[in-house]
C-alpha cells in the first residue's frame, strides 16, 4: 500500500509538472464544418506532434450562425485565441480594431513568409500591417458540360473568348430542348461587382471614396445579365429553377456552363457522370475573375499570443497541411510549394486544373469597405428587381446608387 | 405568524423563481438595450452615444415604413387564417374516436420539423410550374401565381406554410380549452332542443374565450417576430417584399455590425407590438368570459 | 340533417384522412430523402420514393459532430429546462390567479408586456451576465433564464382562471395552507394545461439554437440543431444528411408528445367539480 502510494504521489507530480507546462489555445473556425471536420482534426495532430507544449481547442461553427457567434464572443471579452475569418469579414475585423499586429511575431519568429501565395498575403493586411495569415483560397472558372456541347454542336470554350462567344454557345444548348438552358450565372451582387470589371466598369471608384454603380458601362453589364434571363433564356429565371440549386441542374444536365467555384470540384467529381473540364471565365473589354480566402488571425485579448502564432503560422504555411488540402479536395492551400502544385495539377477531374492558376492572373477581390454586407445587400435587392423585369437596368442602378449615397458612409 | 404575514410569505416563496429569472434575465437586459439602442454599437469597438438619432433615422427610412407594411400584410392574412384552422382543428381533434390519439400525434408534426425541412417542401408546393398547388389550381381553371417569386404573393406563399405548421401548435392549446368544458353544458342544451350551430355559438365560444384571447394575443405576437420562414425561403426577396421587422433587426445587428440601430429598431418592434396588445387587453371585458 | 351516424363517422374519417395527408406529406418527403444517395436528391421530376435506399444520411452525420453526444445533451438540457420553466410558471401563475394582492394585475402586465420584446434583445446582455456570473458553456447557465416564462405563466394562469374561486376559499376557510392548495387541488386540476405548457416547453427547449450556439462552446456539450448546423458547410450542404439530422431531432418530441396526451383528457371529472 505505502509503495502505491509512493508511486501515485510521484506520478501526479510529474502529471502536474509536464501540464503546467501546456499551454492550451482556443481555436475558432468555420470551414471545417461539413465534411472536412476530420481533416482539421488531421491537421491538429500533426501540429500538436511537433509542439508538444501546445494544446488546440478546436471550436466549429456553422458558416451561417460563425459571424453571430464571433461577435458575441468578442463583445463578451471572450474572444478564442485564434480564429479564422472570411476576407469580406476580415476587413471590418481589422478596421475595428479586434485583431493583433502580426508584423513583429512575423520577425521575431523567422517564419518564412515565401512559401506563402503573395496575393493572398497581402490580401489579410491593411496600410502594411499584416493582420492575418492566409488558410485557404479559391476562385472562380467557369465549368462546362462537354457532352452537352458536342450534342449541341456547340464550340468548346477557348481562351480568347468573350461574352458574344459564350452566348452563342448558351443559345445553341438551350436550343436542345425545353428544359435545358445554356448558362447559370447568377444575376446578384457577386457576380456584378466581377462582371463590371469584365466590361471596363466597377462599383466604387479607385480610391473607394465615391460609388459608380450606374455608369454606361455597368448599365450594359447588367443589360447583358438580364438579357440572357429575360430576351434569349439561356438562363433559367428563378422559377424555372423550381428550388433546384444550380449545382444541382448542372448534375443532372440541364445547364450546359456554371460559373462557379472551384471548390464545386469534388462535389461534381462524386456527382457527375458526364464529361466534364473548366476554362477561364471569358470577359468582354477584358477578363476579371473571383478571388476568395479564408484567412486566421489572432485576438488582439489574447494571452497565449506566440502558441497562437505557431498555430496560425503552421496551419497557413505547412507543406504537409497542404498536402492533407490537396488530397481532401478542400479548397486551395495559400502556399508556393512546387510540388503541392504539381499534385493539385495531378488530381483530376477536371482536366485542365491549370486554368484555376490561369484564372489568377486576372482576379479580383471583393470591394471591401467597413459596411460591406450592407451595400451588398442593398445592390442585391435592386438587381433583383431588374433580374424579374420589374425595373430596366438603368432604373435599378440609377436607385441603387441613391440608396447607396445614403445609407453607405465612405472615408 | 399572523394571516397577512403568512400570505406575505407566501406570495415570495411562490414568485421568487420567477422574479429572480425575471430581474436578472429580463430587466438587465432591457435596460442595458436601451441605453445600447442610444449609442452607435458596432460590437467590436467601442460605443459612441448618439441620443435618439438613430429612433430619427428609422423613422427617416424608407425602409422602416416599407418593412413595417410588409409585417402588417402577413398579420392581416395569417391571424384570420390561422384561428379558423386551429380551432376547426382542436375541434375536430375533441371528438373521441378510436384514431384520437394517432390524430393529434400527426397533426403535431409540422409543428416539431425544423423550417429547414418545411422550407425545403413548402418551396417546392409552391413552385410555380412543378408545384402541385399550381397544379391542382390549373385544374380548376385559375392560373395559380409565382409564389415566392412574385411581389405579391410571396407573403401569401409564406402565410399558408406558416399556418401548415403552427396549425398543430394552437390547435393543442384550443384542445387544452375545450377539454375544461364540462360535458353537461351541451347535456343540458341537447334536452333544451339546441342545435349544432347554437351549442357552439352559446356555450363552446364563450367558453373558450380565456383560451381564444391567450391564442389571439400570442398569435399577434408572433406574427410581428416572424422570422426563421423568412429566412430560409425568401431571405426577404422577391424585391425586399418579404423583408420584415425581426429579418431587418437580425441583419443590423449580426452582418452590418450596427448594433446600436438594430436595438433601436427592436424598441420601436416593441412598442408597436405593446399598443396593439394594449387595445386587445382592454378589449378584453367585452367578449371574454371567465367562469369564477 | 339527415345524416345518420354511420354516414357522419364516415364524413368525419374522410376530412381527417385529407387533413393528415396534407400534414404527412413533409414528414414522408424527409424520410424519403434521407434515405436517399445524394445523387438522387436532384433529379426531376420528384422522387417520392428512393430508387435505391442508402443509409449515407444517417452515417456520415457521425464523422460531422458528436451525434449521439449531441442527442444526450439535448435531452439532458431540455429536461432541466422544462422542469424549472414549467414548476416556476406553475407557482407564478397560481399567485396571479388565485392570491389577491395590491399591483398583481400590473405586475402581471409586466410579464406580458417581455414576451413582446424581440429575443435578440437580450441575447448579449444574457450571454455578458453569465460570463460575469462564471456560468458560461455550463449547464445552469443555459437553464438559468427559462426561471422566468412570461408566456408558460400567462398560459396556465388563463387555464387556472377557469376554476372557481370558490374552491379555493373553500379550502382556505377549512385551513388548507396555499401549499396544499396548490399542489393537492388547483395543479391536479390544472393538468391538461400543464401537460400542454410541457410539451411546448420542452420542444422550444429542444429546438433552441441561437442560445445555446453561443453559450456552450465545447464540443462534448453541444446540442443537436447546434450540430446540425454544422451539416450546413460554407457553400452547399447535402440534404440527405440534413433530413436525416432532422429527422432524428424529431423522435424524442414526438415520444413525449404522444406519452403527454392522456393527461389532455384529464378533465374536470375529478370529484364533481364544475356547475
Amino acid at each position: 500500500m505505502k509503495r502505491f502510494l509512493v508511486v501515485l504521489v510521484v506520478a501526479s507530480m510529474v502529471l502536474t509538472t509536464s501540464l503546467l507546462g501546456v499551454t492550451t489555445i482556443k481555436f475558432m473556425n468555420f470551414s471545417s464544418a461539413d465534411a472536412n471536420a476530420k481533416y482539421l482534426e488531421e491537421m491538429k495532430e500533426i501540429f500538436e506532434e511537433q509542439n508538444p507544449d501546445i494544446k488546440v481547442e478546436i471550436e466549429t461553427v456553422g458558416f451561417g450562425d460563425y459571424f453571430t457567434k464571433l461577435m458575441t464572443v468578442v463583445a463578451g471579452g471572450n474572444a478564442p485565441d485564434a480564429f479564422e475569418l472570411n476576407y469580406e469579414n476580415f476587413y471590418t475585423y481589422a478596421k475595428k480594431d479586434v485583431l493583433l499586429d502580426l508584423n513583429s511575431l512575423l520577425t521575431s519568429s523567422g517564419f518564412d513568409t515565401s512559401v506563402l501565395n503573395e496575393r493572398a498575403l497581402y490580401a489579410f493586411s491593411d496600410n502594411g500591417v499584416q493582420y492575418g495569415l492566409p488558410f485557404s483560397f479559391s476562385n472562380v472558372v467557369l465549368i462546362y458540360n462537354k457532352d452537352l456541347f458536342d450534342r449541341a454542336g456547340a464550340e468548346h470554350p477557348r481562351e480568347d473568348w468573350t461574352w458574344a462567344d459564350e452566348l452563342e454557345a448558351a443559345k445553341k444548348i438551350r436550343a436542345l430542348d425545353a428544359m435545358t438552358f445554356g448558362i447559370y450565372q447568377p444575376v446578384q451582387f457577386w457576380e456584378f461587382y466581377k462582371m463590371v470589371q469584365q466590361n471596363g466598369g466597377s462599383i466604387l471608384n479607385e480610391d473607394k471614396t465615391a460609388f459608380t454603380l450606374n455608369s454606361p458601362q455597368n448599365i450594359e453589364t447588367l443589360q447583358y445579365m438580364v438579357d440572357r434571363i429575360i430576351e434569349s433564356n439561356v438562363m433559367p429565371n428563378d422559377a424555372q429553377m423550381a428550388g433546384m440549386g444550380d449545382w444541382d441542374l448542372f448534375e443532372v444536365e440541364r445547364i450546359g456552363m456554371i460559373v462557379t467555384g472551384t471548390w464545386a470540384f469534388s462535389t461534381f467529381k462524386d456527382s457527375c457522370d458526364f464529361n466534364w473540364d473548366i476554362a477561364v471565365e471569358p470577359g468582354n473589354t477584358s477578363k476579371a475573375t473571383h478571388f476568395f480566402a479564408n484567412g486566421l488571425a489572432i485576438s488582439k485579448d489574447s494571452k497565449k499570443v506566440d502558441a497562437a502564432f505557431k498555430w496560425i503560422s503552421f496551419l497557413s504555411g505547412d507543406i504537409d497541411v497542404a498536402k492533407i488540402r490537396i488530397e481532401a479536395g478542400w479548397e486551395l492551400p495559400p502556399v508556393t510549394y512546387p510540388e503541392i502544385i504539381e499534385l493539385y495539377k495531378q488530381t483530376t477531374p477536371p482536366e485542365s486544373k491549370e486554368v484555376v492558376f490561369k484564372s489568377l492572373d486576372f482576379l479580383v477581390t471583393p470591394p471591401v469597405i467597413e459596411q460591406f454586407n450592407e451595400m451588398a445587400d442593398i445592390v442585391n435587392r435592386h438587381l433583383e428587381a431588374a433580374r424579374y423585369g420589374e425595373k430596366t437596368p438603368e432604373q435599378a442602378l440609377n436607385d441603387a446608387q441613391a440608396e447607396l449615397e445614403r445609407s453607405i458612409k465612405l472615408n | 405568524m399572523n394571516k397577512k404575514r403568512r400570505k406575505r410569505l407566501v406570495i415570495l416563496v411562490f414568485l421568487l423563481p420567477s422574479i429572480c429569472g425575471f430581474i436578472f434575465f429580463q430587466v438587465f437586459p432591457i435596460v442595458y438595450s436601451f441605453i445600447l439602442s442610444l449609442t452607435d454599437w458596432d460590437v467590436l469597438s467601442k460605443a459612441d452615444f448618439v441620443g435618439f438619432e438613430n429612433y430619427k433615422k428609422i423613422f427617416e427610412s424608407e425602409e422602416f415604413w416599407r418593412v413595417l407594411i410588409n409585417t402588417l400584410y402577413y398579420i392581416v392574412l395569417y391571424i384570420p387564417l390561422m384561428i379558423i384552422a386551429s380551432l376547426s382543428l382542436s375541434m375536430l381533434l375533441n371528438i373521441r374516436t378510436r384514431f384520437t390519439g394517432v390524430f393529434r400525434t400527426i397533426f403535431y408534426i409540422p409543428v416539431l420539423s425544423s423550417w429547414v425541412a418545411a422550407a425545403m417542401l413548402w418551396r417546392w408546393l409552391l413552385s410555380p410550374y412543378y408545384g402541385p398547388i399550381n397544379s391542382i389550381l390549373g385544374m380548376v381553371g385559375l392560373q395559380g401565381p409565382s409564389w415566392l417569386y412574385d411581389k405579391v404573393w410571396a407573403m401569401p406563399g409564406i402565410v399558408l406554410a406558416s399556418v401548415w405548421k403552427d396549425m398543430g401548435f394552437f390547435g393543442l392549446i384550443f384542445l387544452a380549452g375545450l377539454q375544461g368544458i364540462n360535458p353537461s353544458y351541451y347535456e343540458v342544451a341537447s334536452i333544451d332542443g339546441a342545435k349544432r350551430w347554437q351549442k357552439f355559438r352559446y356555450i363552446t365560444l364563450p367558453l373558450i374565450s380565456p383560451t381564444m384571447f391567450f391564442v389571439l394575443i400570442m398569435a399577434i405576437i408572433n406574427s410581428f417576430q416572424l422570422f426563421p420562414q423568412v429566412m430560409v425561403m425568401t431571405k426577404g426577396g422577391p424585391h425586399g417584399s418579404t423583408q420584415v421587422m425581426m429579418e431587418r433587426i437580425y441583419n443590423y445587428a449580426f452582418t452590418y455590425y450596427k448594433m446600436g440601430y438594430a436595438t433601436a429598431l427592436s424598441w420601436v418592434l416593441f412598442c408597436f407590438i405593446l399598443v396593439v396588445t394594449l387595445v386587445q387587453w382592454k378589449m378584453q371585458r367585452r367578449w371574454v368570459h371567465y367562469e369564477s | 340533417m339527415n345524416l345518420n351516424k354511420y354516414s357522419r363517422r364516415t364524413v368525419y374519417y374522410l376530412v381527417m384522412l385529407a387533413f393528415s395527408f396534407f400534414i404527412l406529406l413533409p414528414f414522408f418527403w424527409m424520410v424519403s430523402t434521407s434515405l436517399k444517395e445524394v445523387k438522387a436528391l436532384t433529379v426531376l421530376p420528384i422522387q417520392w420514393f428512393p430508387e435505391k435506399i442508402s443509409f449515407d444520411g444517417f452515417v456520415k452525420i457521425f464523422d460531422v459532430f458528436p451525434f449521439g453526444r449531441a442527442i444526450f445533451n439535448s435531452i439532458f438540457i431540455s429536461v432541466l429546462i422544462t422542469f424549472v420553466t414549467v414548476m416556476s410558471a406553475c407557482m407564478a401563475a397560481y399567485v396571479f390567479s388565485k392570491i389577491k394582492f395590491r399591483g398583481r394585475e400590473v405586475l402581471f402586465g409586466i410579464y406580458i408586456a417581455t414576451m413582446m420584446i424581440p429575443a435578440n434583445i437580450t441575447m448579449i446582455p444574457n450571454y455578458l451576465t453569465l460570463k460575469h456570473l462564471s456560468l458560461l458553456n455550463s449547464y445552469v447557465g443555459i437553464m438559468l433564464p427559462s426561471l422566468f416564462n412570461a408566456f408558460g405563466t400567462f398560459m396556465i394562469r388563463q387555464y387556472m382562471r377557469t376554476i372557481p374561486d370558490d374552491f379555493v376559499e373553500a379550502a382556505v376557510l377549512d385551513g388548507a395552507s396555499h401549499f396544499r392548495i396548490f399542489f393537492k387541488m388547483i395543479l391536479p386540476l390544472s393538468k391538461p394545461a400543464v401537460a400542454t405548457l410541457t410539451v411546448i416547453t420542452f420542444m422550444g427547449a429542444w429546438n433552441d439554437y441561437l442560445w445555446p450556439l453561443i453559450v456552450l462552446t465545447d464540443k462534448n456539450k453541444m446540442t443537436l440543431p447546434v450540430g446540425l448546423s454544422l451539416l450546413n458547410g460554407q457553400h452547399q450542404s447535402d440534404y440527405n444528411m440534413l433530413m436525416a439530422g432532422a429527422l432524428i431531432s424529431m423522435i424524442p418530441i414526438l415520444l413525449i408528445y404522444t406519452f403527454a396526451q392522456r393527461y389532455f383528457e384529464q378533465g374536470l371529472s375529478v370529484g364533481g367539480i364544475k356547475g
